[in-house]
């Protein structure tokens, strides 16, 4: 039995419903994320969980027993929030003990639970500390700590890396992985709109896009089979190019795809119905293309614009499109500048097929 | 050689905010001798006789002696200063910790019809107690409180709500929710939530509200002088009024007791002067 069951759960404000029957299985120990674009509905979703919003219609279920009414403090469940919500009045230790207190947990017990948790997390030195006199990245482990010292069935994370910055946010992102192999019981659910997180943390995803699930994987399903084009464009960066087309032959193993940027694209696909003419969007990820130097290839053009990131540069090509660029992710030792002209290739089997509504009609191998 | 020029530029420059910083500090200067002067005059009018009041009122004392001060307590400012003291405490005990929970209730839940029930208690600022004067004395008396320290308190209390709730539901509006969440997650209940989270974040705008609360009651006049007759529970305004009528030409005793009463408030507001404006910055400031 699955640890977190959610089935058809809707949630409204007024008229406006911004969940529309989401359907998910969370299995005991797993590492899931939530992730997609503002406003996608993922945050709602982990609060319906802990039940800070009701839940408008559908059923919340944990270990099998019906969450929908339950309060947030009896449903086994921690969470940490974006800000922290660090109580300023109270020390490091009154903070992780206010639970334990309210719940008239024995002063011992108390004691020993917060010594374990600042054990875990190196808070050991900070207990008597208010929550201003420490940093962002301490404030952060106080409220991993807060959560852990309630020994939850289910852990809850809420963007909690968003309010750090970039060297501070992998140092944690490393922290909270070392956490979750700590504790192998423990289900995490992980909100976040960092798709680095996601891909890095995740043992599956959720893509969410305006209240509905997109796609539920791993990450590297997810990276080399995105069910739709919002999949594949949202996992990954740069995102998947995406061009538009039309199918020109079907070689049976094959088909082979006109492009809108004058070219043409053979793609491992097997087709039987009559496809020849049907209108299709082809993708590939910039990090799949490489350069062509005389052999075939799918994109020729003039480089518009480099970004040089170290190790590789990111190229966008300037393929004949009024509004769209085609980028490639080459190595950062080759020696390519604006005005060049110069023509991509990529493998058959890397390429992907979207149906004229979005749809995959394949993908790449491997996934 | 282009140095000298921003030098000599500058030179004249300094002289205009020096002379703008020395204008604004005479100006100051004077509003402060125009607030304290008075008050100062009339503590030392306290240690003259009846005579030299009138005859140098702007001389110094003679002599520094406490006699109109100790006159001045026994003829029932004793008295009147513990009828403050026990209204004034009491009204802003119940005022503010009534309108914390109210403010608490309009911001942190999920009551329905909420803005209606908010404008309904922010209108009873609107309400003004001179048109309600008959039908309060008519209600005291029916219920036995006229005339007693209890009418004072629940007026008091009452008038000062709709403000004092106005004043700290800006506060708590301020407030992140994630805290009482973070709170209801570890279980708390709304009753702990308000007393262990909230009421400590707010303290600055408590302590604004418990100052103008006090400033309020300790001054009040009319409904003092209405609902109070015995010398016993009237307070300190209603009291000083009858020490003048029945020594109207004792100034000296009449000013030691003037100076009694405003010296509690005084020393409380330099006391709490940091909470006051830091709370009132913080919470309708913004």
């Amino acid at each position: 039995m699955a640890e977190l069951t959610i089935r058809q759960v809707r949630k409204s404000y007024g008229a406006m419903e911004v969940l529309h029957g989401i359907d998910l299985d969370i299995e005991k120990g797993e590492f899931m994320v939530f992730v997609g674009p503002s406003g996608c509905g993922k945050s709602t979703l982990l609060r319906s969980i802990a039940g800070l919003e009701d839940i408008t219609s559908g059923e919340l279920r944990i270990e099998g027993q019906l969450m929908n009414h339950v309060p947030p403090s009896k449903r086994g469940i921690a969470m940490v929030f974006q800000s922290y919500a660090l109580y300023p009045h109270m020390t490091v230790r009154d903070n992780m003990a206010f639970g334990m207190k309210i719940a008239g947990m024995k002063k011992p017990e108390i004691e020993q639970r917060i010594r374990h948790a600042a054990d875990i997390l190196q808070l050991g030195a900070y207990l008597d500390r208010h929550p201003k006199a420490l940093s962002g990245g301490q404030r952060q482990r106080v409220a991993i700590g807060r959560a852990i010292v309630r020994d939850p069935r289910v852990f809850l994370f809420d963007e909690p890396l968003s309010n750090l910055d970039a060297a501070l946010r992998v140092a944690t992102r490393i922290e909270i992985a070392k956490l979750k192999q700590a504790m192998p019981d423990t289900t995490m659910i992980y909100v976040t709109h960092d798709q680095v997180e996601a891909m890095t943390l995740a043992d599956r995803i959720v893509v969410l896009k305006d209240g509905y699930v997109e796609q539920v994987g791993a990450p590297k399903e997810l990276y080399r089979c995105p069910r739709n084009m919002f999949v594949a464009q949202f996992i990954g960066s740069p995102a998947m190019n995406i061009i538009e087309g039309r199918i020109v032959h079907n070689g049976g193993d094959h088909v082979t795809v006109e492009h809108a940027a004058k070219g043409t694209a053979e793609i491992a696909l097997h087709m039987e119905e009559e496809v020849i003419g049907r209108s299709v969007r082809m993708g590939v990820r910039p990090e799949d293309l490489s350069l062509a130097d005389d052999g075939p290839h799918i994109f020729s053009g003039t480089i518009d614009h480099i970004e040089h990131l170290g190790e590789v540069q990111l190229v966008h090509l300037d393929v004949g499109l009024s509004n769209q660029a085609v980028i490639a992710k080459l190595a950062g030792l080759l020696d390519l500048a604006r005005g060049d002209q110069i023509r991509l290739r990529t493998a058959a089997t890397s390429l992907h097929l979207f149906d004229d509504q979005g749809e995959r009609l394949n993908g790449p191998a491997g996934g | 050689m282009t140095m000298p020029a921003p030098a000599s530029q500058a030179a004249p420059a300094n002289i205009w905010s020096t002379l703008a910083r020395a204008v604004l500090l005479g100006f100051l200067l004077c509003l402060g001798i125009l607030v304290i002067y008075p008050l100062l005059w009339m503590a030392l009018s306290g240690f003259k006789t009846n005579s030299q009041i009138f005859s140098a009122p702007f001389d110094l004392p003679t002599g520094f002696s406490w006699a109109n001060y100790v006159a001045a307590w026994n003829q029932g400012v004793r008295s009147f200063l513990f009828s403050s003291i026990v209204v004034t405490a009491a009204s802003a005990a119940c005022t503010v910790l009534i309108s914390a929970w109210t403010a608490y209730g309009l911001t942190r839940t999920r009551m329905p019809a909420k803005p209606v029930i908010t404008a309904l208690i922010l209108g009873g600022m609107m309400l003004s107690p001179t048109v309600a004067l008959i039908p309060l004395v008519r209600m005291m008396q029916s219920i036995g409180l006229y005339n007693t320290h209890w009418a004072l308190i629940i007026l008091y209390t009452a008038f000062r709500i709709p403000f004092t709730t106005f004043l700290i539901r800006a506060y708590m509006l301020e407030l992140p929710s994630d805290l009482d969440e973070a709170a209801r997650m570890d279980g708390a209940s709304d009753g702990q939530i308000f007393w262990r989270i909230m009421l400590p974040l707010c303290r600055p705008i408590i302590v604004s509200s418990v100052i103008l609360h006090i400033l309020f009651a300790w001054n009040e006049y009319l409904f003092a002088m209405i609902f109070t007759s015995d010398l016993d529970v009237q307070t300190l305004p209603v009291g000083l009024t009858s020490l003048m009528a029945k020594h109207g030409t004792n100034y000296a005793q009449v000013f030691a007791a003037m100076t009694i009463s405003a010296l509690p408030i005084v020393i409380l507001f330099f006391l709490m002067q940091r909470y006051f404006i830091r709370g009132l910055t913080e919470g309708i400031g913004k």
